[in-house]
């Protein structure tokens, strides 16, 4: 329950922010990330619709090599 | 360029510790790791990888999913869960509902939810209906629910916490005298939120080297490496092997959110017993949201007697790592993901249903009343 994924952002509406990663979107919010700098294209660390932490985009992508095999297993 | 899974793994090899060792990880996404890219058949055979606890699922408390059953059967409300908590068994009679899918399936209107947005969502739809929020989870997800209290809810949406803090249940292992672990993994998306600093009371109280790891592979083997070389050198230290992601102080925006909407306090963890300073309660401020003050009838103290894991169910054992999980009498054989008996068995962060799916099938459990592992 306290893994996060990261997400790619598409776009912002207040607190409120579009993700996506996978071809799949979700609505995210940004509230815990209010403090931060992030728009469009910048990849946060997704936990329960919640953007928990920004990362970059590297990091998004060895997470993801990563989930891919874990997911196959589910 | 930064090291991969198998740079990691010839450098642990090349440290030449032969003594035997155990590191125990705390967060079940540590462990499907672990199992999942089989790091215990590749290791050095020495060295044995624990898994304590790391379920939030497998140790919320019997009497609060029993509470949040009566609740939805008995009053006009909408309950909502993570999807995980819908088939946790609680102890009561043959004919009664044993979980909240069991009530569900009984006519109680129960819903998983995959995010406390959705919570809101449902209670915004139709305000003339009371939404009760069961919100069990470790920091990384309560912190989630008290940011949506931060924000604002509305006034139909109550919130049945049973949050918990990871770290004083590995301060109570140590306390104990018998933490049955020589070195710790810290759990990487905890302290994302939390700031690693919560973990340097491992070396500090207790001189045990400790780890910060993130969820690869090969951060898993970094913080390996980390704490058997720190071992090595006598030397003990907090390591980060997840910078990328966990910076000092955490996440404050968030930390400053669950400070305000929440309090620590003494709290019970399944199987296991009150650990001090280990869960959260909603603040005076956020009372009227607080599904224990609107419904007080459901808490049922009594039940705290009977509020232990099923009968022959190991997984208070499993959870502290006293015990691998085949070590449970019942594991593959009264208890699969298909039928489980104990919650490590029903949550996908529970140790239990982690080795099941990596394809464990063998019980080891030769009959012995005692902790096998720790003996």
């Amino acid at each position: 329950m306290c893994l996060a994924v990261p997400m790619k952002i598409t776009a912002i509406n207040g607190f409120q922010c579009t993700c996506e990663a996978k071809g799949i979107e979700r609505e995210v919010s940004l509230f815990m990330l209010q403090h931060e700098d992030v728009g469009p294209g910048d990849h946060v660390l997704v936990h329960v619709g919640y953007a928990i932490q920004k990362v970059s985009s590297q990091e998004a992508a060895e997470s993801w090599a990563l989930f891919d095999e874990v997911l196959a297993e589910l | 360029m930064t090291k991969g899974a198998a740079d990691w793994l010839q450098e642990l090899q090349n440290l030449g510790i032969e003594t035997p060792l155990r590191i125990m990880n705390v967060c079940g996404g540590h462990e499907r790791s672990i199992s999942s890219a089989g790091l215990r058949t590749i290791i050095p055979a020495n060295v044995e990888l624990v898994p304590g606890p790391g379920c939030p699922v497998c140790i919320c408390p019997e009497e609060d999913v029993y509470e949040a059953i009566q609740l939805a059967l008995n009053e006009d409300i909408v309950l909502v869960a993570f999807g995980d908590m819908l088939r946790v068994p609680v102890n009561v009679p043959r004919r009664e509902p044993r979980s909240l899918e069991q009530a569900k399936a009984a006519g109680a209107d129960i819903r998983p939810i995959a995010s406390p947005t959705e919570a809101v969502r449902i209670a915004s739809e139709d305000p003339t209906r009371t939404v009760v929020f069961f919100a069990a989870g470790f920091e990384t997800t309560t912190a989630p629910v008290a940011s949506m209290l931060a924000e604002g809810v509305p006034d139909n949406l109550l919130v049945l916490l049973s949050g918990r803090l990871t770290w004083p249940a590995v301060a109570m292992l140590l306390n104990s005298g018998k933490p049955g672990f020589d070195a710790l993994v810290a759990p990487g998306h905890v302290a994302t939120v939390m700031g690693p600093e919560e973990w340097e009371f491992v070396v500090a109280d207790h001189d045990i080297p400790a780890a910060v790891a993130g969820f690869t592979p090969d951060s898993l083997l970094a913080a390996m490496y980390s704490v058997m070389r720190q071992l090595r050198d006598g030397r003990h230290f907090l390591d980060n092997c997840y910078p990328q992601v966990v910076r000092p102080g955490g996440n404050e925006e968030a930390r400053r959110q669950l400070d305000a909407v929440m309090e620590v306090v003494d709290a019970n963890w399944r199987g296991i017993g009150i650990i001090p300073k280990s869960g959260f309660a909603l603040r005076e401020a956020y009372a009227a949201h607080d599904a224990r003050k609107r419904f007080t009838s459901y808490a049922d103290a009594s039940r705290k007697r009977v509020g232990e894991m099923p009968p022959g169910c190991d997984c208070a054992k499993v959870v502290l790592g006293k015990i691998y999980p085949n070590q449970c009498r019942l594991y593959g054989r009264g208890c699969t993901p298909r039928k489980p008996i104990g919650p490590c068995m029903v949550s996908d962060e529970g140790a239990c249903r982690i080795w099941w799916s990596s394809g464990m099938r063998e019980n080891e459990w030769a009959g012995r009343e005692k902790d096998t592992v720790n003996g």
